[in-house]
């Protein structure tokens, strides 16, 4: 019985590649507290280190905001150059979560900058309900603190910078997030992944410059 | 802790209220509803703030509950019994010790740090209730952001009593948007929900409703012009410690008039009297 069982479900999937969170309980609560410090206090960098591996193409640190916070409640919509079938497997395998084609009914978008198009149709809430949202997951090479965009807004006690890199779709991307000001309280949260490294930029925020602008101040001192 | 998981809930509530407190900080002072849980006490104990403390606390925070400004007083104490139990959790006295600080109706006297996290109990959360009874209009109201009727109600303290009257659960305006119930703390306490270095997080369990006001916001309490806001002040001093710049309880001694004013945050009036090294 438990033999056929496990030929039946002998996929694919690499739970080396795939890591499990070891502690659910508490390494989920771990990875929470991360993400809640990062969009609490947009552009600050979180460490997160729940396990060790790394998810193709993910970095641990989304991939355990994934663990920690998708379940069967979830809607979950990938980005086309992240998509594969190995991922679909350990998401729907560790958390349950259910994937869906139309970005307006996703709870959590997974993609890069690369394949970020202003025009998809991500959930923005309504005015009664702005909660009613995408959070979109990105998969970025570089989260630094500094020559990026400039950040003010709640959870900011000046400003701070945060760069995401500045290809085209960065700037794409950052473009559409400055974007939330005027459609405020409705919007879309994005949370940035490089590695372990954990940022976010949530729809409060205000966004300015980007990493090509002459850095004024810089060249001041 | 024998029977229950980590801090009560079960893992699947926390994601949901997880989920919510995430939202509530992207939009500060908005309320996002989420599946109140019924938890073993009381509405009207502390539930929401129960909940949103057992989904954000982590096996290695400090603990410290008040109870307006007190930590030995009943509710303080069974809810900070509550977490020992279910979840093996350190606790304290000392706001500066703590990680993760439940309050109802206060904000301690010292200054809060960033990284620290205080949840609100909150009983009423919609600031318009008294104005609009239905859901729906208060819904409506703060979508359009129609919060004339707001100023109408402090006016009509003014007329009627020439200053404004209102002392606790002072409605303020957060990010220059949201106007947002800060729960029933005194509106003395209203300065410091302004750019604070704390996180602060908003649970109320019986009209399951949660908000957030993130670090560093700009917290506002509605006034007038020609009449600012402002906070109470006391003639008197701390019987216990002197302090002339905290909150005071008036205290009744005797049956013969007797009275004494003491600090309603307890941590505070010890730490300044020396009893805690």
């Amino acid at each position: 019985m438990e033999n056929r069982m496990t030929t039946e479900k002998d996929t694919s999937l690499d739970l080396a590649a795939w890591p499990a969170l070891a502690d659910p309980i508490h390494d989920s609560q771990r990875c929470f507290r991360q993400v809640l410090g990062a969009l609490s206090e947009p552009g600050k960098r979180q460490t997160l280190t729940p396990f060790q591996g790394s998810p193709p193409h993910l970095g641990v640190a989304l991939w355990g905001t994934l663990l920690a916070l998708c379940d069967l409640e979830t809607r979950v919509w990938i980005g086309a150059d992240l998509d594969s079938a190995s991922l679909r497997q350990a998401l729907t395998f560790h958390t349950g979560a259910r994937l869906v084609d139309d970005p307006a009914l996703a709870d959590f978008a997974l993609l890069t900058p690369e394949s970020f198009d202003p025009a998809t149709p991500f959930a923005m809430g309504s005015d009664i309900y702005p909660d009613r949202s995408t959070t979109l997951l990105v998969v970025v090479e570089t989260l630094v603190n500094q020559l990026g965009w400039r950040l003010s807004g709640p959870g900011i006690a000046e400003s701070r910078d945060l760069n995401i890199g500045d290809s085209a779709g960065c700037q794409a991307l950052m473009k559409r997030l400055g974007a939330n000001r005027a459609s405020f309280p409705c919007g879309i949260d994005a949370i940035f992944g490089a590695g372990d490294q954990l940022a976010a930029i949530p729809r409060s925020t205000r966004i300015a410059g980007g990493p090509s602008r002459p850095t004024a101040a810089t060249e001041v001192n | 802790m024998n029977g229950y998981n980590f801090a009560y809930l079960d893992e699947q509530t926390k994601r949901m209220i997880r989920r919510g407190l995430l939202k509530a900080v992207a939009i500060p002072g908005y309320q996002v509803p989420f599946g109140g849980r019924e938890m073993p006490m009381p509405y009207g104990w502390g539930t929401g703030g129960v909940q949103l403390t057992a989904s954000i606390l982590g096996a290695d925070d400090i603990l410290k509950v008040i109870d307006q400004g007190a930590d030995d007083t009943t509710n303080a104490v069974s809810i900070r019994h509550f977490f020992q139990r279910v979840a093996g959790v350190e606790t304290t006295t000392a706001t500066i010790a703590a990680d993760v600080i439940q309050t109802r109706h206060r904000i301690p006297e010292t200054p809060l740090r960033s990284g620290q996290i205080l949840v609100f109990q909150v009983p009423i959360p919609e600031p318009l209730r008294f104005i609009e009874p239905s859901e729906q209009e208060t819904r409506l109201m703060h979508a359009l952001e129609e919060y004339g009727v707001m100023h109408v109600k402090l006016y009509e303290d003014i007329a009627r009593y020439g200053h404004i009257a209102t002392t606790y659960a002072y409605p303020v305006k957060v990010d220059d948007r949201y106007v947002m119930d800060p729960s029933p703390i005194p509106k003395f306490d209203n300065p410091k929900l302004n750019d604070s270095p704390a996180l602060m997080l908003f649970g109320a369990g019986r009209e399951k409703r949660l908000y957030a006001i993130p670090p560093y916001t700009r917290v506002e309490s509605l006034d007038f012009e020609d009449h600012p806001f402002e906070i109470q002040s006391w003639e008197e001093n701390c019987a216990l410690c002197g302090s002339d710049h905290s909150y005071l309880d008036e205290v009744i001694t005797d049956d013969k008039g007797g009275r004494m004013f003491v600090c309603s945050d307890t941590d505070y009036c010890q730490t300044r009297r020396g009893e805690v090294a």
